[in-house]
């Protein structure tokens, strides 16, 4: 089974963010860009198929520019993927999940995949719309804020789950599909030393989407970053009864949050 | 200029979802009036929830009556928007802020070749194009996007927009069949759905409030105290990930960088101490309440008002507090 990994080089959860000298976007001055969050599990989640699905390939895929983009790629080899694919846009296409999607799928379809993982929602820009994206762009279905995907070779099928509002629903799912992955609990593996230095010489296929592919179909205008809140307003009180009481009033006569 | 707009319903147990009203206030802004808009609502039961619009003064509901709704996955709903708001000619797509609603914003906009933006909390017509706000990196920015060309495709955050009065025109229903739906798209199959526990109250991604529980509770004996509080409140339950690896409560509770991000009205935290992992995913709260024993813990310095105090005293008196002001 071929089975395709989409993985975005966002910055680490530690970053420091700073709008830059236009004020439109993120500085990406000094951040570090990693393989983080829901694309994590995306890697995790592709693995252990490959381990229960015989004769399987791991192919991992991430678009952007140099070098955030090699590096994330080569985070994900030394996780144990086999093969990877450089898409290689600007920062502003890979940052529009439209034009990230069209470049992604220019790069994806000539390799048939059997499947498509990707996180349910980047960590940066969150938007959410990739898999689905994707999905109409390789004509095939599209599930997100999945979990727990194994393969039933009988019917030809993936199994899963999916939380939604309704509550944790189970879906069966025909290859070839698109997966967008919630959060799994099972941690993610983590990487060993060897395999680290080895991915360091790993080749890495590099593409370059048709322009008009990547073509931003939005365009960013400011990046802010919210006021400090000014600190908390403290309850003061003599007994619990007292702060239960002071409190409450706060929140409905001055916050308006509770009727 | 304004655009008229397309809403695309969600029903949920043959209702209209709440997010579908904010959805139509949203889309009212972008449209001048409600006058602008038009509602999609398919499924079984779509005609019977295209009661609930009645006095709404939207444009028209467009009604499609097909099962196939009710049991495939978003992707087909999103075939239909598409189809729909190509043949009444919207400018705008908008859906709702649920998981159903993001879902289908990414396969309308790739189909209808639309400008897309999710998560959106503001939205204003700004000459030929659109213009959005929308929190990033999980509320700890915000940024401004300028949507262009003649196609727009929306999803809102939960809680963003008011849902708009009913005092208006109650808009015609029309009757019409489903688009043509692509086969591979009806291939998943729903085989079943473990609600959330009975009475467990709302999903802590679209709560309007949420109180979530820290290591400051010492062990899965005392979390009832959280529970309650949010019963009280009607409220959705969260957890620090120190609860969840201690397998205190299910990993569906985390809240932050590797679990859930909320932005309730209101968020309570309970013996939580604010690391970084855990104020991603709740910061973009409106309100933010403290309860904490160590006045110098960081979670006071994003909260709007912090109790400094044992929490196995304030928190049932505060549950009684607010049970009291309820009954009254
Ligand atoms: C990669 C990574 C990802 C992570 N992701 C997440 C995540 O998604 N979500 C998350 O929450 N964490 C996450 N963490 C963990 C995070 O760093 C913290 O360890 C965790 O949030 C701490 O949980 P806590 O606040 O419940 O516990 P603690 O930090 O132990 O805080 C307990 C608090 O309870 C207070 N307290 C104690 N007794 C009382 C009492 N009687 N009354 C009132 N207050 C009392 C204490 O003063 C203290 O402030 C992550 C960590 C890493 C490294
Ligand atoms: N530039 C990109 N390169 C590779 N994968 C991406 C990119 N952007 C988004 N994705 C994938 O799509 C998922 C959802 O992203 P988004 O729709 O932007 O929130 C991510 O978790 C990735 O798996």
């Amino acid at each position: 089974m071929e089975i395709v990994v989409c993985v975005k080089p966002v910055p680490e959860a530690e970053t420091r963010l700073r709008p830059d000298a236009a004020g439109t976007a993120l500085d990406p001055e000094g951040v570090k860009y990693v393989l983080a969050g829901y694309d994590e599990s995306a890697v995790e989640q592709a693995l252990l198929l490959r381990e229960s699905i015989p004769g399987s390939r791991v192919h991992v895929v991430a678009c952007g520019p140099a070098p955030r983009t090699e590096e994330v790629l080569r985070a994900a080899l030394a996780l144990g993927c086999d093969v990877a694919t450089w898409v290689d846009v600007p920062a502003a296409s890979a940052d529009e999940p439209l034009s990230a999607a069209r470049a992604l799928a220019s790069a994806i379809s000539p390799h048939s995949p059997d499947l498509v993982l990707c996180g349910k929602q980047a960590g940066d820009n969150e938007a959410g719309v990739v898999p689905a994206a994707l999905g109409e762009l390789l004509g095939v279905p599209d599930l997100s804020y999945v979990l727990d995907v194994r393969w039933n070779a009988g019917a030809s099928r993936f199994s899963l789950k999916r939380a939604s509002e309704a509550g944790l629903e189970s879906w069966t799912v025909p290859a070839p599909c698109v997966l967008g992955l919630q959060q799994a609990w099972n941690d993610p593996r983590t990487a060993k030393l060897p395999a680290i230095l080895k991915s360091r010489k790993a080749p890495i296929a590099r593409v370059t989407p048709p322009s008009a592919a990547a073509d931003p179909a939005s365009s960013p205008r400011r990046f802010e970053l919210p006021p400090p809140r000014t600190g908390a307003k403290m309850i003061e009180y003599k007994t619990a009864d007292e702060a239960a009481t002071r409190l409450v009033r706060a929140l409905r006569e001055e916050a308006k949050v509770l009727p | 200029m304004t655009r008229t707009a397309l809403v695309v319903g969600e029903l949920s147990q043959g209702r209209l979802a709440g997010a579908t009203h904010e959805a139509i206030g949203a889309a009212a802004i972008v449209s001048g009036s409600p006058a602008g808009v038009s509602v999609l609502l398919a499924g079984r039961s779509a005609r019977t929830a295209a009661g609930e619009l009645a006095r709404s003064g939207v444009a028209r509901v467009v009604v499609v009556e097909d099962p196939r709704f009710d049991a495939g996955p978003p992707a087909v709903l999103a075939v239909q928007a598409a189809a729909t708001a190509a043949r009444i000619g919207v400018g705008v797509v908008v859906v709702g802020g649920t998981t159903f609603g993001r879902e289908i914003a990414g396969r309308v906009a790739a189909r209808w070749d639309g400008a897309v933006a999710t998560g959106v909390t503001e939205v204003a017509p700004e000459g030929e194009s659109v213009r959005v706000r929308r929190p990033v990196f999980g509320g700890r920015a915000t940024e401004t996007r300028v949507l262009g060309g003649p196609r727009v495709v929306l999803a809102i955050r939960p809680h963003a927009f008011p849902t708009p009065a009913s005092d208006g025109p109650t808009p015609p229903i029309e009757v019409v069949p489903a688009a043509d739906l692509p086969a591979p798209l009806l291939g998943p199959i729903r085989t079943g759905v473990e609600s959330a526990a009975a009475g467990a109250g709302p999903g802590l991604s679209d709560a309007a409030i949420v109180v979530s529980g820290g290591r400051g509770l010492r062990g899965p004996e005392n979390f009832h105290l959280v529970e309650e509080l949010a019963a009280s409140l009607g409220a959705a339950v969260g957890a620090s990930r120190a609860v969840t690896d201690a397998g205190w409560r299910p990993g569906s509770l985390q809240v932050g960088q590797t679990g859930k991000a909320v932005s309730p009205q209101l968020y309570i935290a309970v013996g939580i101490s604010g690391a970084i992992q855990h104020l991603v995913g709740m910061v973009s709260s409106r309100v933010i309440v403290a309860i904490n024993s160590d006045a110098s813990a960081p979670i006071f310095r994003v909260a709007d008002y912090g109790v400094v105090g044992d929490l196995f005293e304030i928190v049932p008196a505060l549950t009684a507090e607010i049970r009291r002001v309820r009954a009254t």
